[in-house]
């Protein structure tokens, strides 16, 4: 028998040029580039001189790029995790809606994905205003004097975290529901037949079939997150100290303060290395599977 | 089945053309605002640069005329809207009595300022003129960004320059930029009713940093913060200036740029003061508004505001009520010696750029702008509602006939009180006054005076090594 398909070459190619095209004008060119020009002191006005790694040297021994990538762990610690949590449960609650309802919900949670961030940290500088912000007059109702939510070093990370988890909540909530939808219903039916609890089932049957969902939700969750940098350029600027100076809020301050360019590249190709260490480690200990549905 | 290949084989490749477009579009718009992915500086600097490049070229094509005109672009950075209109003003007026050259002028909001104007420079599309702070000039000369003015404008503009002031805009022997206005960093508002209030005398503002955290104490009460001043290291990086001179005679390293220099009582004071303030509640814990902004007093939430002079304009123009109840004052010195520095002067200038092809033309609208007839810069100090300060002589002269500014007892204190003390700012690179400013915070939010000057000093020793800075002071 003669298979009923047959490779169609150049279709694939017609159809693979645009975006190799754009991908090598707009990454990869810019990104050869980028490692070339880190080797150089670049100035747009002399001569570039050849300067081997010391730009590398000079960011991998600065204290605050170590710092600000320890934020920014520590910033996708609280988001990601408490973004999953919350937007499994409420996938959960969204799945066992009436067609009417649901459509609806779902419609007012994906309301904050496409507010811009930095509308998103205007609301909230708003929000955790010293004098007269929501949030300190909603403490008050308890007796609690005002707190300075933004300018505090115990309060600020967790205080940008909470519109990070407002953003996101929706895009992963949508995603997650999605994944809920394409367990087979079969599974459940057999579980309760069994006499299997609402707990066994979500450990046994909803968890282990939407791996592949919250892999992927990790790993896009965490890169998105440690390469945050609008919420804390609008709401702190990066303070108090440098307690919620993100990676690329660092190397945007350097790319605007310094007469060199070499060190903001440097900075960046390395976080490039941060990045891609924590994707590959959570695709290790996490091992993606083929879903083994029927 | 061929037969079907052969019928969708165009409709293929129109789709294939649709998407290249539609990619194409979409990916060249999408790209600039894509900063937060890995590698921001790689993907940015190719795409933007390709915005600005609708200037200049296209006109050789429309040359009929027999002279031909030249264009220059001049970006000017955004500030307060009459500066703005001023600046749109003037502009229309040169390009109307220049034949010749015609100047077109953007507006570029200071905080897109570095990325826009990077990128341009990275594609060979810096603009011809810009507007440049004082204490960029120094770098910008050492690196070839601005070219040098004196064979451009007459030497005689520089003569009806303040000399302290020209000095800002001198590296080696050579002028640089030409100032357009000068104004110092700190100044003190207070409430005179709320002075009352507290039983304090209105007339008798703080000269003592002892008195103003005594004052603070009095002035604050439910609703009310009795003072405020920089409290973030971004904001005391540089407003801090004025107080480091007034305390310790010097800033943070030494004039050879060999080493920090904050290891003595004289910055012990300075963080203390900030650290005393602080902690004793007599500012906010959390800032009500960044360090430049007036607003939270505006408002009547603080008694005495440390702020530059450019907050008498923003008075002027949104709080016309309270105005009558406002103090100017100097801010508070160490001992109290009101001719100590307090402030230092920051500013604007224009410079050319280095590589600009038609440097001539652009240092005459420069000249015709900033050192030409007084009555256009007297123009911009009234739009500002004179919160701003001549650097010519002659502009300040003629200013005394006129009578709206003679009659202004602030721009007069201002003018008479502080500026004849400020000092320059200073011209080492920034991360010297951040590392500096983050120990300042660190004493604010607790730590102890003698472990933030330990750690500032140690910061700022190895950035000195690390970036070999000694020895490279080019004004020294």
């Amino acid at each position: 028998m003669k298979t009923n398909f047959r490779y169609d070459n150049k279709a694939a190619y017609a159809l693979l040029t645009p975006i190799v095209v754009l991908l090598t004008i707009f990454v990869v060119i810019p990104f050869f580039y980028a490692i070339k020009v880190s080797f150089y002191n670049w100035s747009f006005y002399q001569e570039s001189t050849f300067v081997g790694f010391r730009n590398f040297y000079m960011v991998v021994t600065d204290r605050l790029f170590g710092e600000a990538v320890w934020v920014g762990l520590k910033f996708a610690l609280m988001v990601v995790p408490a973004m999953l949590i919350l937007s499994f449960l409420f996938a959960n609650v969204v799945k066992n809606l009436g067609a009417k309802y649901s459509g609806f919900v779902k419609t007012s949670i994906y309301i904050p994905t496409i507010i811009s961030g930095i509308i998103a940290s205007v609301i909230f500088v708003f929000i955790y205003d010293y004098m007269g912000g929501l949030a300190n007059y909603v403490i008050g109702w308890f007796g609690s004097e005002p707190k300075a939510w933004l300018a505090d070093v115990a309060t600020a990370l967790p205080s940008i975290a909470a519109p990070a988890i407002w953003l996101g909540f929706g895009f992963t909530a949508l995603i997650m529901l999605a994944g809920l939808h394409d367990i087979p219903e079969s599974y459940y039916e057999a579980a309760d037949l069994e006499g299997a609890g609402a707990f066994k089932k979500m450990w046994y049957i909803t968890i282990p079939l939407m791996r592949n969902v919250i892999l992927y939700l990790l790993v896009t969750g965490f890169i998105a997150q440690i390469s945050q940098f609008e919420l804390s350029l609008v709401m702190t600027n990066g303070g108090p100290l440098s307690e919620t100076t993100t990676p690329n809020l660092y190397i945007l301050n350097h790319f605007r303060n310094d007469v060199m360019v070499g060190n903001s590249i440097a900075a960046s190709l390395l976080l490039f290395v941060v990045l891609g260490s924590i994707s590959a480690l959570i695709f290790r200990v996490l091992n993606s599977e083929k879903a083994v549905d029927g | 089945m061929k037969e079907n290949w052969g019928k969708s084989k165009p409709w293929s490749i129109m789709l294939s053309a649709l998407i290249i477009m539609a990619l194409a579009v979409t990916g060249c718009g999408g790209n600039n605002d894509k900063g937060s992915s890995a590698s921001p500086s790689a993907s940015v600097s190719p795409s933007e640069s390709s915005t600005p490049s609708e200037s200049g070229e296209p006109a050789e094509s429309e040359s009929n005329a027999p002279a031909e005109k030249v264009k220059l672009e001049f970006w000017a950075q955004k500030f307060e809207e009459s500066t703005d209109a001023w600046f749109k003003k003037w502009t229309d007026e040169f390009n109307k009595t220049h034949e010749n050259i015609e100047i077109k002028l953007t507006i570029v909001p200071g905080d897109a300022w570095a990325q826009k104007m990077k990128a341009a420079q990275a594609a060979g599309k810096a603009p011809d003129i810009k507007t440049i702070s004082y204490g960029n000039i120094a770098n910008g000369a050492k690196m070839g960004e601005i070219l040098p003015l004196n064979d451009l404008i007459d030497a005689t503009a520089f003569d009806d320059l303040y000399d302290n002031v020209k000095e800002f805009v001198t590296v080696g022997d050579k002028y640089y930029a030409y100032p357009k206005l000068v104004e110092p960093s700190a100044v003190l508002f207070y409430r005179k009713d709320m002075f009352k209030e507290a039983g304090l005398d209105p007339e008798k503002p703080p000269t003592t940093w002892a008195e103003v955290l005594e004052y603070g104490k009095k002035l604050t009460k439910k609703g009310v913060f009795g003072f405020s001043i920089a409290q973030n290291a971004a904001d005391l990086g540089w407003s801090s200036w004025g107080l480091q001179y007034n305390a310790a005679g010097h800033l943070a390293i030494t004039d050879d740029w060999s080493k920090a220099d904050i290891n003595n009582d004289g910055y012990k004071s300075v963080f203390n003061f900030y650290q005393q303030a602080y902690q004793s509640g007599i500012m906010p814990k959390q800032q009500l508004a960044g360090y430049t902004d007036i607003k939270p007093f505006g408002e009547g939430k603080l008694a005495m505001q440390v702020i530059g002079s450019w907050a008498i304009g923003q008075l002027r123009n949104s709080y016309k009520n309270i105005l009558d109840n406002v103090g100017i004052a100097p801010m508070a010195s160490i001992d109290g010696d009101q001719t100590k520095p307090t402030a230092t002067l920051g500013g604007w200038t224009l410079a050319v750029d280095g590589k600009s092809e038609h440097a001539q033309e652009a240092a005459s609208y420069i000249s015709y702008l900033l050192a030409g007839d007084p009555n256009i810069m007297i123009d911009f100090f009234k739009g500002s509602q004179f919160s701003k300060f001549s650097a010519r002589k002659s502009v300040d002269e003629a200013m005394k006939v006129d009578v709206d500014a003679s009659k202004d007892t602030w721009r007069a204190l201002v003018a008479e009180k502080v500026i004849p003390y400020a000092k320059a700012e200073p011209i080492y690179p920034w991360d010297i006054s951040f590392a500096l400013s983050t120990g300042i915070e660190s004493a604010m939010r607790g730590t102890s005076v003698d472990k933030a000057i330990a750690k500032a000093e140690k910061d700022i020793n190895d950035f000195i090594t690390k970036s070999k800075l000694a020895g490279t002071n080019p004004k020294s």
